[in-house]
């Protein structure tokens, strides 16, 4: 028995879906349900690749496959001078520090806003609380439907350089999130201790934190350390839109087209990105409670450590300048303004974006379903373990590299469009996916397969009938999942013009265009709760 | 002999599961195993379809010493023994036909058993089954939305559908009441009756042994207490199994 959940069972609560388990009853349509969206799904898909062009018009460009040589072959020879590895190892110290304080500071935010959004919280107190509910959780819909990136442009705006943009614009969205799952948790733990100690004359806070919190402790660890290894990532593309950090560094590399140097930054990426991840891992299939204490140590060193490295100037939060550069960008953002070809061109590009994401997650999720097989642990001869291993080392890679940056790879040889694009959020997803898939089937029930293997069934029977079917629900909840946050970060391929909503935000951000900026972001925001609604009733149906 | 244990130890970490443990079966008895937990009766039933392997001794299965057989041969060996498991082990996404179709995977071939799941192969086989145990309308729901008693009635049906000549059930009545426990080992009883079949079965309930088994053999520590035919086992024999210390 392992202390914590997986990670479809904590993801699920990101969009407050009931999480499975226990017998049937009211699992809704069945297999009508499951064809219907499959239909759906790829309906939707066909349209996309059609209208992205794929097979109709030319969108590889064969000039540029030396140029991309030229990039590989130099991930043999990274720039490993004493003065470029010390500026690395500067670069990520900085992306660490935006990753841990943004972390810490949603888990604050979590803890705080969980418990204030929780059922639990409001329940059975007198009338007029329960609207305080409703509002705790309408109130964190916007800051989980807007990226990181979106929430640094518009901190940079109001806040200047300044190392409390980055953490702010990972804390923000992540705060949102973590409170969500967090007060989903909350609920769940509550029943009966709760309300034995709120009898006996326990105050709120108290019952919580003796028949509550101990229970969800372990869980609420645990997908700390989900966020931290997502902030890590989110940290180095803030890092690419100018927060500092390995990102930055990697934007730089890029545009002078210094190739080795790049491989020096993405190698130093991986190794962080691994070691997060590790982390994550292990305190999710071994978490004893010595290991989830030491950890939690462990990260409050890291807070302190990343505070002192980045030094932040918590004054700049409250200062009279920053209310005045927040006054003014209000003011010249107020009323929203559609792009010049009206609201019509933002409905397009929000289609764009749509599409993108589809087909990102369409890339990303059949190729990580193949990988994940793949790349489970728990092969039984060496050269299945070695093959496992290096294909998990691949999936980190996928992940590491961030998606602008994949995307400036992908349009050395494809056309600009939203194909290249969404291929490059293809290949990103395709390394989170995989590995969120091949954790699902490491964490699969052995007995069903191992009977049908008593019963005579050879190891290709026991695949089709047993893995398969026991992890195919959810493969589709994670490739749901992704897809809802695919379609936010659409917003930073958009970034490097491979279009939709997010490269319409870049031409107005460049163009000083505030009332455009604030139109996009909203549209944004409409077809993420659009997609969050689509993507909730599709998994409704399909557990 | 159906079944021939010798002397087998089987050792989990540092503490014997079994230790010279021997277990005659001829074709045709129906034998219970009874004992309090932690016998080793699981590890018994475990042993008969090669998912343990003992660390000595001898485990001969329908004729097969399973400690020289090549993959193939055990994969021959597997599909002529069927098993019931407490949990019941059916893949809740897939459809009933398919778990029960399951119970023919020993024979199929792999390119047959994969196009069966898009387009049911023996669905005659399959109906007959289920209308044995009495929900063929049960065919195309999916197994996880049936109640618990379907289920196992699904578990039975692919027992049936594979045919075996040797049925392993590990504690099939244990997690029901006695009324259902009764139901489920008439149904037990009638799949083994089928084709005279063998039956290797453990069980918390001794008076449910006695009654529906023609050989009781009491376990304790991994070793045989006794071995009896179930005309001969008293009262004072269970209760001095089931003694705490």
């Amino acid at each position: 028995m392992t202390a914590t959940r997986d990670l479809t069972d904590l993801t699920s609560r990101e969009v407050g879906l009931p999480v499975d388990g226990g017998p049937g009853g009211d699992r809704g349509a069945g297999w009508s349900g499951r064809r219907f969206w499959a239909l759906l799904a790829l309906v939707a898909v066909g349209w996309t690749l059609w209208s992205a062009g794929v097979g109709r018009q030319e969108i590889v460009n064969p000039g540029g496959w030396t140029l991309l040589a030229r990039f590989w072959r130099a991930a043999l020879d990274p720039q490993l001078s004493g003065e470029f590895l010390r500026r690395t190892w500067d670069a990520s110290l900085t992306t660490v520090a935006f990753a841990v304080l943004g972390t810490a500071l949603s888990v604050a935010i979590g803890l705080v806003a969980g418990v204030l959004t929780s059922e639990t919280w409001w329940r059975r107190t007198r009338g007029g609380r329960r609207p305080g509910w409703l509002a705790g959780r309408a109130l964190l819909g916007l800051p989980r439907g807007t990226h990181e990136a979106v929430w640094g442009l518009f901190l940079v705006n109001v806040l200047g350089r300044d190392p409390m943009v980055g953490v702010l614009a990972i804390a923000i969205p992540f705060g949102a999130i973590t409170a969500k799952v967090y007060a989903e948790l909350i609920d769940e733990a509550a029943g009966g201790p709760y309300d034995v100690l709120r009898a006996a004359g326990a105050g709120r806070v108290v019952a919580l934190a003796y028949a509550v919190l101990p229970r969800t402790l372990p869980d609420m660890v645990s997908y700390a350390f989900y966020r931290f290894e997502c902030s890590i990532r989110s940290a180095v593309i803030l890092g690419m839109i100018g927060a500092g950090g390995l990102g930055l560094e990697l934007n730089l590399a890029f545009q002078g087209l210094a190739y080795r140097e790049m491989w020096t930054l993405i190698y130093a990426l991986v190794a962080v990105s691994a070691v997060a991840d590790l982390w994550g891992a292990t305190l999710r299939r071994r978490g004893t409670p010595r290991r989830i204490r030491t950890s939690l140590l462990a990260g409050g060193a890291l807070v302190v450590a990343g505070a002192v490295h980045l030094g932040p100037d918590l004054g700049r939060l409250v200062s009279a300048r920053t209310r005045s550069l927040l006054a003014d960008v209000a003011a010249r953002a107020w009323p929203p303004r559609p792009p010049a070809d009206g609201w019509g061109g933002l409905v397009s590009r929000s289609l764009d974006t749509v599409e993108m994401s589809l087909l990102a997650v369409a890339i990303g999720g059949s190729l990580a379903v193949v990988a994940a097989f793949v790349a489970a642990r728990g092969g039984e001869t060496p050269g299945r373990r070695a093959v496992a291993l290096a294909a998990r080392l691949a999936l980190l890679v996928t992940r590491a590299i961030p998606p602008p940056v994949w995307a400036l790879l992908v349009l050395f040889v494809l056309f600009p469009g939203p194909f290249p694009g969404a291929l490059a959020l293809g290949i990103y997803n395709f390394g989170i996916l995989g590995r969120l898939m091949a954790e699902a089937v490491e964490n699969l029930e052995p007995a069903p397969g191992a009977a049908l293997a008593a019963l005579g069934a050879s190891p290709a029977s026991v695949f089709a009938y047993a893995t398969l079917p026991l992890s195919a629900g959810r493969f589709a909840a994670y490739g749901l999942y992704r897809w809802e946050v695919a379609v936010r970060e659409t917003v930073v391929v958009g970034v490097v013009g491979a279009g939709g909503l997010g490269r319409l935000l870049e031409q107005q951000r460049a163009a000083f265009d505030y009332q455009g900026m604030l139109a996009t972001v909203l549209a944004l925001v409409a077809v993420s709760v659009v997609v969050d609604l689509i993507s909730a009733s599709a998994r409704r149906a399909i557990r | 002999m159906v079944l021939a244990l010798r002397g087998v130890r089987v050792v989990y970490g540092r503490h014997p599961a079994l230790d010279g443990f021997d277990l005659d079966v001829a074709a045709g008895e129906r034998v219970a195993l009874v004992g309090p937990s932690g016998a080793g009766k699981t590890t018994v039933l475990r042993l008969c379809t090669g998912g343990v392997q003992p660390s000595a001794g001898r485990v001969e299965v329908l004729g097969h010493d399973l400690g020289t057989v090549t993959p193939e041969e055990l994969r021959a060996v597997r599909r002529r023994v069927g098993t019931v498991y407490q949990q019941l082990n059916l893949v809740g996404p897939l459809r009933v036909v398919h778990n029960v179709n399951a119970g023919r995977l020993g024979w199929w071939t792999r390119r047959r058993a994969v196009r069966s799941l898009v387009k049911p192969a023996e669905v005659d086989v399959a109906r007959a089954a289920l209308a044995r145990v009495g929900i063929a309308d049960k065919l195309h729901e999916r197994t996880d939305r049936l109640s618990g008693g379907e289920q196992q009635r699904v578990a039975l049906a692919r027992v049936l559908v594979q045919e075996p000549e040797l049925i392993l059930a590990d504690e099939p009545v244990s997690s029901l009441d006695p009324a259902r426990a009764e139901e489920v080992m008439d149904l037990l009883g009638e799949v083994v009756a089928d084709r005279g079949r063998t039956l290797l079965v453990s069980l918390h309930d001794f008076g449910l042994a006695r009654r529906r088994c023609d050989r009781v053999v009491g376990m304790r520590a991994g070793r045989v207490v006794f071995d009896l035919p179930a005309g001969d086992v008293t009262d004072e024999l269970g209760v001095e199994l089931y003694r705490i210390g």
